[in-house]
């Protein structure tokens, strides 16, 4: 093969979703034996170019892909692995209790004899081999789960890259870095490059900026399904590349400021979870804190551990009383209520009515003699169905017959019955149509103004630009940044994706 | 030789596998519930059972002797399955019931076989089914162990007890007779167990239907950890769900006892699937899609008429075991279909 043919080449590619036009005339080149990093905000097109290329979407007519010179033919996961494209994505799809042979031989099968035994000796040698050939020395006999992050990583790519399907030309990896220690980081860069110095062309996917910096040759930045510089990393830096990303200049991020809230409710001291590291914050009467960060900064597991929904350590005070870890519901009783992200794993009752779920946290008002009044509390839950604007106003309906939004309001009407002292947010207004994410800012709103505190993560910069007075930046599982009012969504998501601005 | 199994197949076929089926099933699906077929199909189809045995015997059938045997055979059963209602709330499988049952009544035998004031023979064997529910408990919270697993080990440990303490023989002797009066007594010309059962049943319907523990239970079973997150003790819900279970299966025991004034190691496990099948049928009525009391009691004694009908008309013993069976199967089918809606 050539060196002069690239690995791929994407020319005008364009993608719609009904009228919204995801893709716009995408053109990019990879060389072989090129890292190619693609960079973009969340709805820039990125993973709508990934799944156009891996068969998952069929592209407008009129683009383009040739893949090692050949043409490739959209819409067709098949011809596209035909092609020599390999995808692996961030959960990897391996089989945690099989073994790392047994991985291995997912999706082509084994090697048999006589009467379809498997030659176990054989694969195992296989499979050590092609480990070995990525740098990797693993006792391939091990059950997946046992593996580091890095090791199972390798076992995904060593099964992309096998011979079963043909050629390999170029293998996209899709956030392979997210929620890693710096050592597994490094290792996992380091099998990249043995990946690239066999001639295979790599797409990087990362929000980790300084992980580009130091693997990529060349980025290609995307914004609002455009390409709007395709560069190599050696002519950029940090903030050329955020002012890329988000389309203009970069204005000097604020310092910190005192607060001018009312008294503090909840007071975190050196919290420290999974990622979480040594985070320390207050959240005042009357005040919205947001929380913004990249995917593995932190960011959702802070909201879980202040949830009291996961072990930490570090203090967590309401009224100096210090709330002990993993008990929901001494967090609870202390007045700090959540609404969850993942509504359906980590709130929905199913089967349950939208009465039943509103009520669950606390019946006491209802009871008397032991038994549960059902008039007090059907005459409760229709003025807390009005009070949300939750719609149909059937508390005897399903939960699961309500729309997205309405139930998320059910959730809200939920925590917000028990008159918290601290409101915690965890992606408020994940999965709930534009009309209703007003309707829920404006809810939480109103309550902050009758001095309610509220804590609120969000991927969302916008919406963090909405209803927050302040914004704590994780990043690497720790606070590195404060921004307050005025606040803008772009400088949120600058500061979420820099990590030269540091203040802290 | 080699096999191919592409990731692209795989999806198809799970895709298949979730898109809901047309045709036939569905029309019949909608028009049910207007009927109110779904809640209350189990009375229509006791009202038919007792319509077709009433018109082919009606000399054995159609009568009070009938009614009140019916009645009081199934009872123990209804304690029993209700016992089960309660882990099955909580979403916690009690495969012990049984055998806590049976080693109940080997135990008020026992006691009795060694002079023990008949009511005291019955407190020691309801702290002793409270006690299984706190060991089967600790084995679910605190050992992790699935309680299916941990709850069918525990019922084989009370086989093993219910031998050892009657040597695996039938304890019949110094059963004091005010025990057996209370066991056998025909208050109203009912018999006593039917009073039991009710009171059993009165005081779990007002507990799962009308007290925050009711509450408490359904909400574990349905998601625990949004029930945890809404702040919950979900292990202690499920930990008192076996504890209860636990009481009624001993409770069940001791009624059993009193009536038959005897105690073998065989007496229990019989009682097993029978509960099952009527508290997964029970789910289908009245509040479908939830194990609940009075579905259970409309399950009980559907199962009950259907056998008792067919072994008047000369069909052999083991029908029963068939129909319970065959009822498991079909009511666990429906309720998952219930379910898939």
């Amino acid at each position: 093969m050539s060196r002069s043919v690239p690995a791929l080449s994407v020319q005008g590619l364009a993608k719609s979703f009904g009228g919204a036009k995801a893709l716009r005339g995408v053109n990019v080149e990879i060389a072989p034996g090129e890292i190619h990093a693609l960079v973009g905000e969340n709805g820039s097109g990125k993973s709508t170019l990934v799944k156009s290329l891996s068969g998952f979407h069929t592209p407008d007519p009129g683009g383009i892909v040739r893949v090692g010179g050949n043409d490739l033919t959209f819409g067709d996961p098949d011809a596209s692995r035909a092609a020599g494209l390999r995808f692996v994505h961030q959960d990897l799809g391996l089989v945690e209790e099989l073994s790392c042979t047994e991985n291995l031989a997912l999706g082509r099968g084994f090697t048999t004899g006589f009467g379809r035994r498997i030659h176990w000796r054989a694969e195992h040698e296989a499979a050590k081999q092609a480990l070995n050939s990525l740098g990797y020395q693993i006792d391939v006999r091990r059950p997946i789960g046992r593996l580091s992050v890095s090791e199972r990583t390798a076992v995904a790519i060593a099964r992309a890259t096998s011979t079963q399907h043909g050629h390999t030309h170029l293998i996209v990896l899709d956030e392979p870095t997210v929620n890693l220690p710096k050592a597994e980081i490094d290792r996992m860069l380091d099998l990249f490059r043995v990946i690239r110095d066999r001639g295979v062309a790599l797409i990087f996917i990362s929000h980790h900026l300084d992980e580009i910096f130091e693997l990529a040759d060349r980025v290609t930045v995307l914004r609002d399904g455009e390409v709007v510089a395709s560069r190599a990393v050696a002519e950029l830096d940090q903030d050329s590349l955020i002012e890329l990303m988000l389309g203009r200049s970069l204005r000097t991020v604020q310092g910190l400021r005192a607060s001018s809230a009312g008294a503090p409710v909840l007071t975190a001291t050196g919290v420290s979870g999974q990622v979480v590291r040594d985070v320390s914050f207050t959240v005042h009467a009357g005040e919205v804190v947001g929380i913004a960060g990249i995917t593995g900064s932190g960011r959702d597991e802070l909201a879980r551990l202040i949830s009291g929904g996961e072990r930490f350590t570090g203090r967590v005070e309401v009224d100096g009383r210090s709330l002990p870890t993993n008990r929901p519901d001494a967090f609870i009783r202390a007045g700090v209520v959540a609404v969850p992200a993942d509504r359906k794993p980590n709130a929905v009752l199913p089967e349950h009515t939208v009465r039943e779920n509103i009520t669950i946290s606390d019946l006491s008002p209802y009871l008397s003699w032991g038994a549960l009044r059902r008039s007090a509390e059907r005459s409760d839950v229709r003025t807390l169905l009005d009070n949300f604007d939750i719609r149909p106003a059937n508390q005897e309906g399903l939960i699961g017959s309500l729309s997205g939004g309405n139930q998320q309001k059910v959730m809200l009407a939920r925590a917000m019955r028990l008159h918290p002292r601290v409101l915690l947010l965890d992606e408020p207004t994940q999965g709930v149509d534009v009309g209703a994410q007003a309707e829920v800012h404006r809810l939480i709103r109103s309550s902050v103004a009758e001095g309610l505190g509220v804590l609120a993560c969000s991927s969302s910069s916008e919406e963090l630009s909405e209803i927050a007075d302040r914004v704590l930046i994780m990043r690497g599982g720790r606070v590195v940044n404060e921004l307050s009012a005025p606040l803008r969504a772009d400088d949120i998501s600058a500061a979420t994706l820099s990590a030269q601005k540091e203040t802290a | 030789m080699s096999t191919e199994i592409t990731s692209a197949a795989e999806a198809e076929a799970e895709a298949a596998s979730d898109r809901p089926s047309s045709g036939p099933t569905q029309r019949v699906r909608r028009s049910l519930p207007r009927l109110g077929m779904d809640r209350f199909s189990g009375l229509y189809v006791l009202v038919v059972l007792v319509v077709i045995y009433g018109l082919w015997l009606p000399d054995t059938f159609l009568t009070s002797e009938t009614a009140r045997s019916v009645a009081a055979g199934q009872a123990i059963t209804a304690i029993v399955a209700l016992a089960l209602v309660v882990p099955l709330a909580a979403g916690a499988f009690d495969l012990s019931v049984a055998a806590t049952l049976g080693f109940s009544v080997c135990l008020v035998s026992w006691l009795q076989g060694h002079h023990t004031n008949p009511i005291l023979s019955v407190l020691i064997a309801l702290a002793v089914g409270v006690l299984i529910g706190a060991v089967n408990g600790f084995v679910v919270v605190v050992l992790r162990v699935n309680s299916f697993i941990g709850t069918l080990g525990m019922s084989s440990l009370l086989a093993a007890a219910s031998y050892w303490i009657t040597g695996g023989r039938t304890l019949i002797s110094g059963f004091s007779p005010a025990l057996l009066k209370a066991g056998r007594a025909q208050p109203v010309s009912i018999p006593v167990t039917v009073w039991y059962l009710a009171g059993v049943a009165l005081v779990l319907w007002f507990v799962l239907e009308h007290t925050p523990a009711g509450r408490y239970f359904y909400a574990v079973g349905a998601n625990p950890q949004a029930a945890r997150l809404a702040g919950l003790r979900v292990d202690r819900v499920i930990v008192r769900s076996l504890i209860i279970a636990g009481f009624l299966s001993a409770l069940g025991g001791a009624i059993l006892a009193a009536q038959l004034g005897l105690g073998s190691p065989d007496v229990g496990p019989p009682y097993l699937l029978p509960a099952f099948s009527a508290a997964f049928l029970g789910a289908t009525q009245i509040k479908s899609g939830r194990v609940n009391v009075v579905g259970t009691l409309v399950a009980v004694y559907l199962l009950g008429v259907g056998v008792k009908g067919l072994q008047l008309a000369g069909a052999p013993s083991y029908v029963s075991d068939l129909f319970n069976g065959g009822a498991l199967i079909i009511a666990v089918a429906l309720a998952a279909r219930a379910s898939r809606k």
